[in-house]
């Protein structure tokens, strides 16, 4: 017994030790700018700016995707992949691994756990939710691992977040509708993958525009994954039971989405949504019938910013702990072939997938052909 | 003497053969994940895996009970998530508390069990359908415990039992190992438990004979609801948190059935353990670290992970292939 208690009392002390050893490893809270300032641009005037100890390279990271079985997701990783092959970017990457593990988030913290474990310097998660990565900021902390979230971000200021204003996004939506439909009226809204802050940062984004107004709407919501599937049955099932909406939003499917409403013979509507190259053709098409689009989003490209952040947090760079990025922004009456829309090419690509202050230029067109090629 | 005793050993083995290949296919598939892993079995890399298995590995415990009975509980999963969300909301406070806020979700859990056990005894209804429509109740009650995403929970429990022991030991696997000994242990050695196979195998007969087919069946069922919401506790423990989601528990329901089946208990009741289901979780789990250590594409990973499931299954499967009782061929 008494041995027992020796043993607890060892390992309390041996586990308080590396508690102590984990707080250095920390990053140093610094006064900003970031080194690339126009690329990293704080979240808020008191978002906090980072500095890790410089490590030496190249550097061993890795993305661990939670969700996958979307056009985003996919043109997501096959941006990410891209951008670690880039000859710069090469050359500071001795590994680049990306794990997916579906809904299950205790799969996507083992899996960061598991990039911790095998000593990654750094790792990129799309959070599958926000809340519940708590426990292994701690031990990625105390391992000096750079954990930098992205698109669905977590809910933290001691981890490294790299996103869009998606409530900015939903507001924009709501204001679209707001804006179209003078006298209010039903509003079908196609949310997201439940659970996640960007499905709930976007909801919230419309509902508080529309609450707003002071117009009487009524909205319906249900969940399409951001996928054009789903999106389409959900819509198709909606349209049977409430028959007529006066505006639609969609967070994602949004061909699907349209193409839902046009099988049903539903009048067109105005519609607020991301930017599948499918959904702007459509939107284009049938502008003067009265589907008045705005179609704006976050670009799956933001990956490369997040693996960017990463690789400047390991060289020691200041960087914020919160950085924003633009959005992509079309709407009616500026839709143009191959400018902002490629009638000619798949359904099935998020235009805007660049972010020319952070050196990233990819076309989408650029990424889903390769990865065509690739297979 | 020596006859009977190897005639015995060999009894074992034919009775426990499906257990047995879900051990050797999960020490298999293990080994190759260690021996490619670049850090090897450290106690965090087990500690890693061992904290993601239990939870599969406690809900496929949960799931075996009803099969065992001839009877399908899909409910499992939104027990689990119903008891991570609650959790995330009582078990938290002082160390006394926390662990009052414990036995308050092990009582909940239990309760969501024994209705179900309740309706399929006295209703009279399909366990399949029972717990098809309760699940969406408690999945219901999830939703509204908590809206969205958050909580917090006891962290000195939750990193004692998500952490190390003497520092080795995953605390997960101490946690799996106390609640066979003491739930299933005893239970497969009570009364109840024996009548559970007997219903399963063959209820008319069973009840024939004087087994008590009603209390198997509704014991079954709340040990099921309370093996869920120590699954829902551990989850809570890792994540910190609680999210009323349903992939979530929809993935851990059908998970459970797979590792069920890995493990070799027949769907057709009456043959089978928990303890191969455990063996068929882990079996599971492991197909989804094995992407960790095969530089696989990332869009080929369910490929590849359905591949491997479909191979295990059919592994687990050969026995429910077995005539499930030799007395119906005569019938």
């Amino acid at each position: 017994m008494v041995k027992l208690i020796r043993q607890l009392l060892a390992t309390t002390i041996a586990v308080g030790a590396l508690a102590t050893a984990a707080h250095a490893a920390g990053p140093e809270i610094v006064a900003g700018p970031s080194a690339d300032a126009k690329c990293f641009k704080p979240w808020t005037p008191e978002t906090k700016f980072f500095k890790f100890p410089k490590k030496e390279g190249p550097y061993r990271i890795a993305l661990a995707n939670g969700f996958i079985g979307n056009t985003w997701r996919i043109q997501m990783i096959q941006t990410a992949k891209a951008y670690s092959e880039q000859p710069d970017v090469k050359a500071k990457l001795k590994e680049f691994k990306v794990v997916s593990t579906g809904d299950d988030v205790a799969a996507q913290i083992a899996a960061v756990d598991n990039f911790i474990n095998s000593g990654y310097d750094a790792i990129v998660v799309n959070a599958q939710n926000p809340t519940s990565f708590k426990p292994v900021i701690k031990r990625a902390k105390a391992a000096g691992v750079v954990l930098v979230a992205f698109d669905n971000t977590l809910d933290t200021d001691e981890a490294i977040n790299v996103n869009v204003d998606q409530k900015g996004l939903g507001e924009l939506w709501g204001q679209w509708l707001v804006d179209h439909l003078p006298e209010g009226g039903k509003i079908l809204e196609v949310r997201g993958v439940t659970g996640t802050s960007v499905d709930r940062d976007r909801h919230e984004g419309v509902q508080e525009v529309l609450a707003k107004s002071g117009k009487k709407f009524e909205t319906v919501e249900v969940n399409g994954r951001w996928d054009d599937g789903t999106a389409q049955k959900v819509t198709a099932d909606a349209v049977a039971v409430h028959k007529k909406f006066d505006g639609v939003t969609a967070q994602g499917g949004s061909t699907g989405t349209v193409r839902a409403l046009m099988d049903a013979g539903h009048a067109f509507v105005p519609v607020g949504a991301e930017t599948e190259n499918g959904f702007r053709k459509l939107c284009a098409e049938h502008s003067a019938d009265g589907l008045k689009c705005t179609s704006a989003g976050s670009g799956p490209a933001q990956v490369a910013v997040a693996i960017k952040t990463a690789i400047a947090a390991l060289e020691g760079d200041v960087v914020p702990q919160s950085i924003a990025l633009p959005l992509a922004i079309d709407h009616d009456p500026d839709f143009k072939d191959g400018v902002n829309f490629y009638s000619k090419e798949s359904d099935n690509f998020f235009v805007g997938n660049s972010f020319p202050d952070c050196g990233i230029n990819f076309t989408a067109q650029e990424i889903m052909g390769q990865s065509k090629e690739n297979q | 003497m020596k006859t009977g005793a190897l005639s015995n050993w060999r009894y074992w083995i034919a009775h426990n053969a499906g257990v047995l290949t879900a051990v050797v296919l999960f020490a298999a598939m293990f080994t190759l994940y260690i021996s490619n892993h670049s850090a090897g079995l450290t106690p965090a890399v087990a500690t890693t895996a061992a904290n993601k298995a239990v939870l599969l590995a406690l809900v496929a415990m949960a799931q075996t009970l009803p099969v065992l009975t001839r009877g399908l509980d899909l409910s499992v999963g939104m027990v689990f998530v119903m008891a991570n969300c609650i959790a995330s909301t009582i078990v938290v406070g002082t160390v006394g508390e926390g662990l009052l806020g414990i036995v308050a979700v092990l009582l909940i859990g239990a309760l969501a069990g024994f209705i179900n056990g309740a309706i399929v005894v006295w209703g009279r209804l399909q366990p399949i359908i029972t717990t098809l429509a309760t699940g969406a109740v408690y999945y219901g009650i999830s939703l509204f415990v908590r809206p969205g995403p958050g909580g917090d929970v006891q962290s000195d429990i939750a990193d004692l039992l998500t952490g190390q022991l003497f520092g080795a030991i995953p605390a997960a696997l101490v946690v799996l190992l106390v609640v066979v000994l003491v739930v299933w242990v005893p239970y497969r050695r009570s009364v109840l438990g024996r009548a559970a196979y007997a219903v399963g195998s063959n209820e008319q007969a069973a009840y024939m004979s004087g087994v008590p087919v009603q209390r198997a069946k509704l014991l079954a069922y709340t040990l099921a609801g309370v093996l869920a919401s120590i699954a829902g506790l551990m989850l809570t423990f890792n994540t910190y948190s609680g999210e009323a989601s349903a992939p979530i528990a929809g993935t851990y329901t059908l998970n459970s059935i797979a590792a069920v089946v890995i493990g070799g208990t027949s769907l057709f009741g009456g043959w089978g353990s928990a303890i191969g289901s455990i063996f068929g979780a882990f079996v599971l789990r492991t197909i989804e670290d094995l992407l960790f250590v095969f530089d696989l594409p990332p869009l080929w990973q369910p490929l590849f992970q359905g591949v491997v499931l479909l191979f295990a299954v059919s592994l687990g499967a050969f026995r429910i292939l077995r005539v499930r009782n030799r007395l119906e061929l005569f019938s």
